[in-house]
């Protein structure tokens, strides 16, 4: 009698569980594949102004990816080396100048809403000098690749393989968005053959410990 | 003739006895319970219960933060690891460390490869330090009467007690254990001159201040010598466990290996004789060990020292002359030891660990007279690493007795644990500071507690060797509001310096001009760099041997009877008990027993037959009114007449580990029934005017009836096949294999006899395009010190699982070191084996695996897959040398804050999941990417796995087998060279190097019987 109950219980939950798997299945994704995923940021930085439009190099920020595991997130020292003179928007400085010159008076500073956050962060206020504590910019991850794989940014900037390869046109964005989907059968599918993704150098390991260990 | 000795080595009594190893194995009572829903019921719910939660689980990762830094320092890259070269401060050796600094914090530590004294290795309670430093069990603020303060009002507080003292001269003592940096000195010296009445006392929980008081009377001088063991080629040792825990174990360890020399030309092994009463980690290493009793040791050093003076035509008084080796002693070859030690006078050298003055005073004589000083024991430069003084404790603790201390500071010592007194003569005291950073014994009975920084958080200066100092430096901000003992001191003396300045302004007003630097800058900056500077010191000025010291020897016949001797001495991990708070240490196998988590008594085997005692089984010690009860171990090579028990045990904070383990119904408590893992045994230490004594007499003891399983790994991961199971012709598998000097030197040119070759069942399958990475193991220089398992721990973020868990086989070590036995006659022979993964190239496992979780790399590495592993484990039931390792549970590490000496390089394994040793895989692809980022060529030794950094007895090779120049390539050449189940055909890519005992005339003997 409980065998016959516990059969009726199964099948009620067999059916439960397939309508749980089939809502679910379109959701399916492998760990890592966030693709879309384009969360706000503390501080709304543009990637598309510093490097499309200012062309900027990008390991000037990300410094650490041709030396270490971590492409690294810039300290806000390195915001400084440019913004502890570059407080707001070329538009805005000159709207400003505009204004003084109109009114007769001399040119105030001007600080854009999203540099004063980091000048907040740092403790600094619009002149520069020290004013409350500073605390961390919170930045959110937005490639993350399981705790399981060890991606090495050295490896594969020494190889030559572009950040865009990876990252998507990161100098088209506004805000940085993931675009590939990390997944370990697209990782394979450009060691497998470099070459073909345009990639020179040396043919990369396919051994399961090159990336986990 | 083949070089190699065939003996059968067994692991546990039972097995030389016959069982197999299945039988070995504890059942456990709750095996048979019945469960009341049936297992194939409670698969079917399990099954959907994990199905349905899994998919209701799916969900996107949770939001992870990237937070850089505001400013970046210039030292830190996320991601890369720096060393800073340091002082090891877990012990007084002060061996050379290299911190590994991983964003910002230490997460690991190494041994400093150009260090003088410990020549690159790091013992296992040196790696396991780096977990100290995140112990949330520290101190975090200073104390007074146990409540938490800051520290201006403990200074104030101390401050007013001591202005009162200097205005009544009271008397002020100050109790440390060795502190041999020079600055220490000086502060002590400055802050103790303040006071009319004060002194500064030095004790060592392991003493050896019987040493400096013998050298005293014989040179003149109060010193413990440094022992150049890599000059001698003979080696008596009585008693001093100099590859374990005496004095400078690293330091020796490596100097004795560097004597040795079997793959020479002319193969180069020194003779090493033992006479000791338990079974030390030096006396399993010994070429002839002469198991005696402690009271037989010293007149066996007496008969020696005689019989020594005999050859050198010394005239001895009378009674110091032969008197013969009693029948007890039949078994000692006395006079072949002497003929050795006479025969290379001037390369030998006799050291003795008794903590008494008349047989050091002896040690000296006989050591004289072989010509030792000047080449086998520096007098002129000595070690500084026990200065202990007991004759000054013992005063200490009279005018303890009499009430006549009026303040007592105890910085770096634990009295109220370590030493035999009594609670009140501490409590006594009326102003008590301890500097202890633990809220030990002593701390709870101090007024104040100013605890002290961790070494790696501290700036601090050594000087372990006369002439050669070495600067302590911190690696991170202190993580509490802890304060060094330096600057404690001189703020209480009326200075307010930081310890980095004390310690520039000293060395640069006493240590720069010995330096020959040319700037104190350079000079700083430099030692800073090495980790030590060698400074040109005059010698200590030691006289020469007097001989009137001699007067001071009586001699005492030995009295032949029954009586029974406890002997405490210290383990190899937990040494006197300052570290038995370390997880890690607590659960590292003791290199000889193979106990974890416990004391306990170790019998010979005779003597257990004789109580009727078993493993595990209790039994009571008595003497007067003072009892200990504890669990047995049967220790072959024990002498019959001689309990031995560890100390260090039973202190406080060792009761955390009640709550280490899974949290599962059936789990047994990690502690015993006093609430602290295994007894406190410094009840039953001596302490006289001659010091601290390590031995007692004529003790009882008796069965209880009563048991206390012991957690012990002997009988784990067994590699012998059970009779049962062997091929037919039950040949047993040689895995451990062995040679003498004398047949390497006969045989210089035949070849190790191989296994015959087997039908290939796998092609060659598996192509090396680059690399082959193997590893060589010697084991004739593995002392079995298991440096090697605290360093895979550290490296390999190698949980802790608990007593309970290793009683069911579950301890999760990648790297074991398994321990045989071979019992001939009285002798005790002991070989030690690591024994990991063997990366084999026909691999069992990879064949198994139902998931393909563990598949084989293009350069020879089985690789453990953790994301596509499923647990069936097929794996570790298919290897044969047992290395595989199965997470039951999630071992969670429990002490949040520890969790900061994770190795980020290395995945955290969750519940399920197999793993096992993979060559330390992080290091090989760190160098291979960091080669080509610079565009060079991987050399090598460039790659050095955890095990073989830290071995101090450079017993271990790591190196690619493809390239015939690399080291490891030569050394599989070599004749020794073996591997482990060869004849099972898994092709394995570690080999090891067969044992080589310098056994002269025993060789014959030995050959003969192996072969029969």
């Amino acid at each position: 009698m409980s065998s016959r109950i516990t059969t009726v219980f199964l099948i009620i939950a067999v059916l439960f569980s397939f309508l749980v798997i089939i809502s679910k299945l379109a959701l399916f994704r492998l760990p890592g594949d966030n693709r879309g995923y384009e969360p706000e940021q503390p501080i709304a930085f543009s990637h598309r102004l510093h490097a499309g439009e200012l062309e900027m190099s990008c390991q000037y920020c990300h410094s650490e990816a041709t030396s270490s595991r971590h492409a690294g997130i810039p300290a806000a020292s390195t915001c400084m080396n440019c913004h502890s003179v570059i407080t707001a928007s070329l538009g805005a400085v000159r709207a400003e100048e505009e204004a003084a010159a109109k009114e007769k008076r001399a040119v105030r500073p001007v600080v854009s809403q999203e540099l004063s956050k980091l000048y907040q962060a740092l403790g600094l206020d619009e002149q520069m000098k020290r004013a409350g504590t500073p605390r961390t910019v919170n930045w959110i991850k937005i490639h993350d690749v399981p705790d399981f794989v060890y991606f090495d940014h050295r490896a594969h900037v020494n190889a030559e393989v572009k950040c865009q390869s990876c990252h998507g046109p990161v100098e088209t964005m506004e805000r940085v968005r993931q675009i590939e989907n990390l997944s370990m059968g697209w990782c394979i599918n450009c060691h497998r053959d470099p070459q073909a993704q345009g990639i020179k150098g040396r043919n990369p390991s396919l051994d399961c410990a090159t990336c986990h260990y | 003739m083949s070089t190699q000795i065939h003996k059968q080595y067994w692991k546990a009594l039972e097995e030389r006895n016959g069982a197999v190893p299945e039988d070995l194995h504890p059942h456990h009572p709750h095996e048979e319970k019945e469960i009341p829903v049936g297992r194939r019921d409670f698969l079917k719910l399990a099954g959907f219960t994990v199905g349905g939660t899994l998919l209701a689980g799916c969900q996107r990762a949770p939001v992870e933060k990237a937070i850089p830094f505001l400013i970046q320092p210039e030292e830190i890259h996320p991601g890369r690891s720096f060393y800073y070269a340091s002082t090891c401060g877990a012990c007084s050796a002060a061996c050379g460390i290299l911190i590994k600094n991983r964003d910002g914090r230490p997460i690991k530590l190494e041994g400093n490869p150009e260090h003088p004294l410990s020549r690159g290795g790091l013992c296992a309670v040196g790696q396991a330090a780096v977990l100290e430093l995140y112990d949330s069990l520290r101190l975090k603020k200073p104390k007074i009467s146990g409540k938490d303060v800051s520290w201006v009002e403990v200074d104030e507080a101390i401050k007013l007690r001591l202005d009162q003292l200097r205005r009544t001269g009271g008397r002020l003592r100050l109790l440390t254990g060795t502190l041999h940096g020079r600055t220490a000195a000086v502060v002590i010296e400055k802050f103790l001159g303040t006071f009319p009445n004060a002194q500064h006392i030095v004790y060592d929980p392991l003493s050896s201040s019987a040493i400096s008081q013998a050298y005293e009377q014989t040179h003149g001088q109060r010193l413990v010598p440094r022992f150049h063991l890599d000059r001698a080629l003979t080696i008596a040792s009585f008693d001093a466990d100099f590859l374990g825990t005496w004095i400078s174990p690293l330091e020796f360890t490596g100097s004795w290996r560097a004597a040795r020399r079997p793959d020479a030309e002319h193969p180069l092994v020194p003779y090493h004789a033992q006479f000791e009463s338990r079974m030390s980690v030096t006396g399993s290493k010994a070429d002839d060990r002469f198991p005696a009793a402690p009271a037989e040791i010293r007149y066996l050093l007496r008969e020696l020292t005689s019989l020594l003076a005999a050859k050198a035509n010394v005239p001895i008084p009378d009674r110091l002359k032969q008197q013969g080796v009693p029948a007890s002693l039949s078994h000692v070859s006395l006079n072949k030891v002497a003929d050795r030690l006479w025969e290379t006078r001037g390369h030998s050298l006799i050291v003795a660990g008794l903590q008494d003055v008349e047989s050091q005073l002896l040690c000296n004589f006989a050591n004289h007279l072989l010509g030792s000083y000047g080449t086998t024991i520096d007098l002129e430069h000595p070690s500084r690493q026990k200065q202990g003084n007991d004759r000054a404790l013992a005063g200490l603790v009279s005018e303890l007795r009499e009430g006549a201390v009026d303040a007592l500071l105890i910085a770096g010592v634990n009295p109220a644990y370590e030493l035999p007194l009594e609670p009140e003569l501490l409590r006594g005291v009326p102003l008590l500071v301890s500097f202890s950073p633990y809220w030990d014994e002593t701390s709870q009975l101090a007024h104040f507690v100013c605890p002290d920084h961790h070494f790696l958080e501290s700036w601090g200066d050594t000087e372990p060797v006369h002439g050669i100092v070495s600067l302590m430096q911190p690696a991170l901000e202190p993580l509490f509001e802890t304060r060094s003992l330096l600057e404690s001191l001189s703020a209480w003396a009326g200075e307010l310096k930081s310890a980095y300045e004390i310690i520039q302004e000293n060395w640069r007003l006493n240590l720069f001009p010995l330096s020959g630097a040319k700037t104190f800058e350079s000079f700083w900056d430099q030692t800073l760099h090495d980790g030590y500077a060698k400074l040109q010191r005059p010698s200590v000025g030691a006289e020469n041997f007097r001989t009137a010291a001699l007067e001071a020897v009586r001699s005492e016949p030995l009295v032949p009877g029954h009586a029974l001797a406890l002997v405490l001495y210290p383990k190899v991990a937990i040494t006197d008990g300052r570290h038995a708070h370390n997880p890690w240490l607590q659960e590292l196998p003791d290199p000889i027993s193979k106990v974890t988590w416990d004391n306990y008594a170790c019998l010979s085997p005779q003597l257990a037959r004789d109580l009727k005692v078993e493993e595990g089984e209790t039994v009571l010690i008595r003497k007067g009114n003072r009892s200990l009860e504890l669990p047995v171990n049967i220790q072959p090579g024990q002498h019959r007449g001689v309990v031995s028990v560890a100390l260090g045990y039973g202190g406080m904070m060792t009761e955390r580990f009640a709550h280490i383990g899974p949290k599962w119904l059936e789990a047994l408590p990690s502690i015993g029934r006093n609430g602290r893992v295994g007894q406190n045994v410094s009840e039953w230490l001596g302490l006289t005017a001659d010091g601290l004594s390590y031995e007692l007499d004529e003790i009882k003891i008796e069965k209880t009836g009563r048991k206390h399983p012991i957690a012990s790994t002997q009988t784990h991961h067994y590699l012998t096949v059970p009779k049962h199971l062997a091929p037919r012709g039950g040949e047993r598998r040689p895995i451990i294999q062995e040679t003498t000097l004398a047949a390497l030197t006969e045989g210089a040119h035949e070849e190790t006899a191989h296994h015959e070759k087997h039908p290939e069942l796998w092609s060659e399958d598996h192509i090396y395009p680059e690399h082959h990475w193997g590893l060589v193991i010697d084991l004739d220089a593995c002392t079995g010190c298991s440096a090697c398992v605290i360093a895979c721990q550290s490296e390999n973020n190698i949980p802790v699982v608990g007593k309970d868990e290793v009683r069911r086989q579950r301890e999760m070590h990648w790297l074991r070191i398994d321990r045989y036995y071979y019992e001939e006659g009285a002798r005790v022979d002991v070989a030690y084996q690591p024994m990991m993964c063997q990366q084999c190239g026909h691999a069992p496992c990879e064949t198994v695996c139902p998931v393909l979780a563990t598949v084989h790399s293009s350069e020879g590495l089985n690789q453990q897959v953790y994301n596509r592993c499923v647990g069936t484990r097929y794996c570790a039931n298919n290897c044969p040398y047992k290395v595989r390792r199965f997470n039951w549970f999630d071992y969670a590490h429990e002490d949040r804050l520890q969790n900061l000496s994770l190795n980020p390089d290395v995945a955290v394994r969750s519940r399920g999941i197999m793993e096992k040793c993979t060559f330390c895989v992080q290091r090989i692809q760190e160098a291979k990417i960091e080669d080509r980022r610079q565009n060079r060529p991987l050399l090598d030794g460039e790659i050095q796995p955890a095990c073989q950094q830290s071995c101090p007895a450079q017993a271990i090779v790591f190196g690619d087998m493809k390239d015939p120049k690399s080291r490891i390539s030569q050394l599989i050449k070599t004749r020794r060279h073996y591997r482990v189940l060869e004849e099972t055909n898994v092709r394995p890519s570690v080999g090891y190097l067969s044992i080589v005992r310098n056994r002269g005339e025993h060789h014959e003997e030995t050959e003969g019987k192996s072969h029969a």
